[in-house]
């Protein structure tokens, strides 16, 4: 199966506390990124449906990151700690499907920082790259 | 087995411990067909097999009822793992509802990969061991591999999905009105087949901590596409992570609710929110 | 449906050098919702802003949107300029294309100017189909409850009355005042531990807007903030208040030493609350006394510092050296504490009277000697290395603040958390005097051990806290939020489509669901006013009922359905 070079698309669901300031730090530091990443402010990672997870996948995106705040660090009373859970539960669903876990990121306690943001960022471009393309998912091929 | 069973039921009717008893019942030219009990000579007609889950169908029968209605049920392992499962989520007062427990004979539980195939409160019948299911050869050559391989597994299995939405109606547990799988914001509306990532995925996942294993989905899908096997590494992941599993305990809600304070996973230490600070995961 | 008018800003070049922003309006103008789009210099100049204004004056525009720097760059006073024009706050909205876009896109303008048409795509998708949560505004309760009469909850409830809020002080005690009145001397100005809370005891009784309750516990609550329904249990038969506020300041308990270097079984081994009455009652007689620092604290199973012992011994150390001629006092630590200008200066008081000090390991604890009489103390100096025999007659043991047992049962009828020790928790690090339950101040010596000084500084805290709560006629839900400016909106339940499985009340993390019957199935309800719109109960609701109108189900698949879509 060919590598998916060309055409990774991240979704990043960035809650406000956290991953959305990394996101501002990484812009005024001006490091470069790749374009391949579209944001979604969030006001807490517990916003993120598991399900709004699988219709990303579902509508073409190749990644999904969901980036937090460090766990015990939630601005709404450990809100993200269900939510991690629940995400780490999709993960195995989707190694178990063969999508693999390793599409989904999920960035909890490290994004407030902009590098790790950054870094996080161009490692998961990466690594994207290198997975099979997703094609013969979106298009069943009667 | 068939006998104590019914002496059983016909123990409840007679000393009005419920007012109808929900089985199976041999009619009319032996088909067989669930039936509610309501008198002692009835019960002669009550049969165990084939394998029938009743948990969704006590379930309206108690909502369409007065409160005071109460409803025996004879059920299997799965059914009484799902009853619970039903009874936690505030769909069955568990008040309103007994049960006469049998347990399933081996060649079932191989037939059915079920790894508990007897009720807790087991009434007649001897329990046998249970099946290991991902010990079997029909899962592992689907978790098995690099995903690559698997993606080719599945995809090829899904795409054979002609979306009557028999998994769903099958399982004893989903009981949403509206569901999210009939929504066009989830899954794209009029395709056929599904899509494979929305549909299945969502359909999976909402299951995850609430999947008895029943295998309902499965034997109910047309095309035959090993439903359960999604589950199975979910169903094992939470009994690794939280010694938790479906149906066992209606008091115990999915730990995949609370924080980690209350349902920690066995050997993690929750960080303190000042020791976090500046670690690299 | 209101249509859209959309600003994009240039930042004098810095977006418009990397975005082609001509390009993304003539994609953008295509979208059906849009009104109009114009391009500005920069926003945040009162130029471009007051253009922006007339706009949208003129145009009678209900929602706006803007591509700019990011939210925490100009972007939340620009909003702020824009909702004065009648705007509803939250039908601006910002898209970051500065931080977001041009500035990390540089090389790449192509794709930063997709990325950018994306975005504002996306953002457009939430204008179109956000719904309005209706704001509950309830009536609020101007009272505050300040419960323990201890130096904190004193100072509490008197600058709640000087800022001219009726306050309900409720103790179990018989008269105000706390741990202090048994102290003879407060260190470091030596001031009686009574005197020093004259004024505030004294307020008590003269002041018409504090109620004193005497002998008095709390036996249940109920509500939410703005208006808690609690019942107090007292000597005259219950009462029922309803009170806005809430400030918790019932103090924290001496840990007594059972069984510490013979406590209970040697006599004259004496903690220092007993030293405290017997200065007071003048039955102290001893020629030679030691005290032991860290006496069941900074332990494994206790490792905090409890703040005041150290300055305690100081005190205790200097009056037997002051006030018996001759007398010794020998003081073994761990570390002596004594922070900040006043308590050092303390220390080398102490030092100069001839208090003599032992450094000890926290390994090789001192050793009692004596059977029924302590007659000396075996320890280890480790700054002489050498193990010395200290004679003597009285053996004071310094043991930290521990919770008070009642505080727990407290705790759980407000719904605040308590930390692993039994101190009450705050709800997050940078807020140290406010709870995860709002409405709920905590301060004093139940948060953490401080001195008495500490202890009234902080409920002179708490009482501004709980005023500029109060202060208000009504408490409108939208704004009971952790994020400024409010927040977007609150979940809420719709009853046709709800199963009443129970999982967003399980997993709510300010107990905001409640599950109501209806008929013969139960259906979630929330509570407006406690939700902080994190999200969880609507990730949990497996159909969907739990939604939040502005960022409801439809918005959040059309956003995800345009992240990645390309130029028709």
């Amino acid at each position: 199966m060919s590598a998916d070079r060309g055409n990774v698309k991240i979704l990043v669901f960035a809650c406000r506390w956290c991953g959305l300031i990394g996101a501002d730090g990484a812009g005024r530091k001006r490091i470069e990124l790749p374009s391949s990443f579209r944001v979604i402010p969030v006001d807490c990672a517990g916003y993120v449906e598991p399900d709004a997870v699988i219709r990303a996948f579902a509508s073409g995106a190749t990644g999904v990151a969901v980036l937090g705040c460090h766990v015990g660090g939630c601005r709404f009373n450990d809100a993200n700690h269900p939510a991690l859970k629940r995400l780490e539960m999709l993960k195995t669903l989707l190694d178990t499907t063969g999508i693999g876990g390793n599409r989904l990121l999920l960035g909890f306690g490290t994004a407030h920082e902009s590098h790790q943001y950054a870094d996080m960022i161009v490692d998961f471009h990466r690594e994207l790259e290198g997975l099979p393309s997703m094609a013969s998912w979106l298009s069943p091929g009667q | 087995m068939l006998e104590p069973i019914r002496q059983k039921a016909k123990e409840i009717l007679e000393k009005k411990e419920a007012d109808g008893v929900l089985g199976l019942r041999k009619g009319l030219w032996d088909v067989i067909h669930p039936h509610v009990f309501t008198t002692p000579e009835e019960i002669d007609a009550l049969v165990l097999e084939p394998k029938w889950l009743l948990a969704k169908m006590a379930r309206a029968i108690l909502r369409e009822k007065p409160r005071s209605y109460r409803l025996a049920v004879a059920v299997r392992g799965c059914d009484e793992r799902a009853l619970v499962e039903l009874i936690k989520r505030n769909q069955i007062d568990h008040e309103r509802l007994l049960t006469i427990g049998y347990a399933c004979d081996g060649g079932q539980a191989k037939a059915c990969l079920c790894s508990r195939p007897y009720p807790q409160k087991l009434d007649a019948g001897s329990a046998v061991e249970g099946v290991d299911p991902l010990a079997d050869e029909r899962v592992k050559a689907y978790l098995e591999g690099d995903a690559g391989e698997r993606m080719e597994k599945w995809t090829a299995q899904l795409k054979r999905c002609i979306k009557c939405y028999g998994c769903r109606n099958s399982c004893p547990i989903c009981v949403c009105v509206p569901c999210k799988l009939e929504d066009d914001v989830w899954v794209e509306r009029g395709v056929i087949p599904a899509e494979m990532v929305s549909f299945h995925h969502i359909r999976a996942f909402h299951l995850s901590d609430t999947c008895v294993a029943c295998g309902a989905c499965q034997e109910a899908c047309p095309v035959g596409i090993p439903l359960m096997t999604l589950q199975l590494s979910m169903r094992a992941a939470l009994k690794k992570e939280y010694h938790y599993e479906a149906g066992l305990d209606a008091n115990r809600k999915s730990p995949v609710l609370f924080d980690f304070e209350k349902e920690p996973r066995p050997g993690q230490d929750v960080p303190d929110w000042v020791d976090s600070m500046g670690k690299k995961p | 449906m209101s249509k859209i008018s959309l600003f994009l800003c240039n930042c004098f070049g810095e977006i418009g050098k990397v975005i082609d922003l001509e390009s993304l309006k003539k994609r953008l103008e295509t979208d059906p919702a849009v009104e109009s789009i114009t391009i500005v210099d920069s926003l945040c100049m009162p130029g471009d802003a007051a253009k922006a204004q007339v706009l949208i004056r003129e145009r009678g525009i209900g929602k706006v949107l803007i591509g700019g720097c990011s939210p925490y760059g100009k972007m939340e006073f620009v909003k702020l300029g824009l909702a004065k024009e009648g705007t509803d706050i939250r039908t601006v909205r910002t898209v970051d294309l500065r931080e977001g876009c041009a500035w990390i896109h540089g090389k790449d303008p192509e794709g930063a100017t997709r990325k950018a048409a994306n975005q504002l795509e996306m953002e457009l998708a939430l204008l179109q189909n956000m719904r309005d949560s209706k704001d509950v505004a309830i009536g609020l309760q101007q009272e505050a409850l300040v419960i323990g009469a201890g130096p904190a909850g004193l100072s509490a409830a008197s600058g709640l009355a000087r800022l001219g809020f009726k306050s309900h002080l409720v103790d179990r005690g018989s008269a105000p005042g706390g741990l202090l009145n048994v102290i003879t001397k407060t260190y470091p100005t030596d001031e009686p531990g009574p005197e020093k809370i004259k004024s505030l005891v004294d307020e008590t009784g003269n002041n018409p807007l504090i109620r004193f309750y005497a002998k008095t516990k709390v036996s249940s609550v109920k509500g939410y903030a703005g208006d808690f329904k609690v019942k107090l249990a007292g000597p005259g038969g219950d009462t029922a208040l309803r009170v806005g506020a809430v400030v918790l300041a019932t103090g924290a308990r001496i840990l007594f030493p059972q069984k510490m270097y013979g406590y209970g079984k040697i006599k004259n081994v004496i903690t220092q609350m007993e030293m405290e009455r017997r200065f007071a009652t003048g039955a102290l007689n001893c020629k030679r006394a030691v005290f032991i620092q860290c006496v069941g604290a900074r332990s494994a199973d206790r490792p905090y510092c409890s703040t005041i012992c150290c300055p305690l011994s100081l005190k205790n150390a200097m009056r037997i050296v002051d006030e018996t001629p001759g007398a010794m006092a020998y003081v073994l630590h761990r570390d002596i504490m004594t922070p900040g200008s006043l308590l050092e200066a303390y220390y080398r008081k102490a030092l100069q009277k001839g208090v003599q000090f032992i450094r000890f390991d926290a390994d090789r604890p001192p050793e009692v000697r004596g059977q029924e009489q302590v007659s000396g103390v075996e320890v280890f100096d480790t700054i002489s290395g050498v193990n010395r025999v200290i004679e003597s007659d009285l053996l004071v043991l310094s043991t930290p603040f521990i919770p008070d047992p009642e505080s727990a049962a407290l705790a759980g009828m407000f719904d605040i958390p308590v930390d692993k020790y039994g101190f009450y928790s705050e709800g997050y690090p940078i807020h140290p005097l406010e709870t995860r339950n709002d409405g709920i101040f905590i301060c004093g010596t139940a948060r953490w051990p401080v001195s008495s000084d500490q202890a009234i500084a902080q409920g002179e805290a708490a009482a501004m806290k709980a005023a500029s709560f109060l202060g208000k006629n009504t408490v409108s839900a939208l704004t009971m939020s952790r994020v400024p400016g409010g927040k977007l909106g609150h979940a809420s339940a719709d009853a046709a489509a709800c199963t009443g499985c129970g999982n967003c009340v399980a997993v709510c993390p300010y107990k905001a669901c409640r599950l109501q019957r209806m008929g013969n199935r139960s259906v979630s309800r929330v509570i407006k006013v406690r939700c902080k719109s994190c999200g969880n109960c609507i990730s949990v609701c497996p159909n969907g009922a739990m939604q939040m109108p502005e960022q409801n189900y439809r918005v959040t698949g059309e956003i995800i359905r345009r992240a990645f879509r390309e130029v028709r």
